[in-house]
């Protein structure tokens, strides 16, 4: 992804690649509209020791919390097949890319030594974690280009 | 947040710990995880808090070397604005007391 001088970026993926990034998100809207436990950690308690509190607080934010990502899901769908994003797009695919991989991280128990070994094909989870580890250089493409802006 | 809302959990408390509360500032902590990217992270506190990029990657280092590390202050409300607002780029934040 490439930061152009207009504001807006230049994504280069395949036609391939999109439908996956559409797919995946398709399935992280189902799981946010069905509350699933999956997506427990896109909603962090407030309060280490107070679980009155964080309920408090979960009460006030949490349907801010959901239709942002939501939006962010919409938009990312409207986008997946152009070549030129603007901004605001590139936020929400930040966004989605990010929550995708906390949702599937979980999912697969990733540590931060995730990468020091290769993965064994025998590994049930071999796909997914090579789709977690596609998303990880997608959305670190993403950031570089979003940085870019902020030097 | 409005004071209405507020209301509720301070009544609950005894008169001598709402005087402290009016005068000790909350902390906003970030919590380190496996999954999300070093260079993501900066990019987040640079964004919501304005930081400069040395002091967002040092914030940031201090997450991922330390385990956690402060990144806000101030009333209770302005905490709790910012663990939602960091809430909602995935990272792990908490509030408390200083």
């Amino acid at each position: 992804m490439t930061a152009l001088p207009d504001g807006g970026y230049a994504v280069e993926l395949g036609d391939a690649e999109r439908e996956v990034l559409r797919r995946l998100a398709e399935e992280l809207r189902e799981l946010l509209t069905a509350d699933d436990p999956a997506v427990a950690r896109l909603f962090p308690a407030a309060y280490r020791d107070d679980p009155a509190a964080s309920a408090e607080y979960e009460g006030l934010v949490r349907d801010g919390l959901l239709g942002g990502r939501l939006d962010a899901l919409t938009r990312l769908d409207a986008t997946a097949g152009a070549k030129r994003l603007s901004h605001a797009d590139v936020e929400a695919w930040c966004g989605v890319l990010n929550d995708l991989r906390l949702v599937l991280g979980e999912r697969l128990g990733v540590t931060e030594d995730l990468y020091e070994e290769d993965i064994d094909p025998r590994d049930p989870r071999a796909p997914e974690l090579a789709v977690y580890g596609w998303l990880t250089w997608l959305q670190g493409e993403v950031v570089e280009a979003l940085s870019t802006r902020l030097e | 947040m409005s004071q209405t809302i507020e209301a509720p959990v301070r009544v609950e408390r005894a008169e001598t710990e709402e005087e402290r509360d009016a005068d000790r500032p909350w902390i906003v902590i970030v919590w380190n995880d496996p999954v999300n990217l070093m260079t993501y992270v900066t990019l987040v506190f640079q964004k919501l808090f304005g930081y400069s990029r040395a002091k967002a990657e040092h914030l940031m280092l201090q997450v991922h070397n330390e385990g956690k590390a402060v990144v806000s202050s101030g009333t209770r409300e302005k905490a709790e604005y910012d663990v939602s607002r960091l809430h909602a780029h995935g990272l792990w934040a908490t509030l408390q007391e200083d």
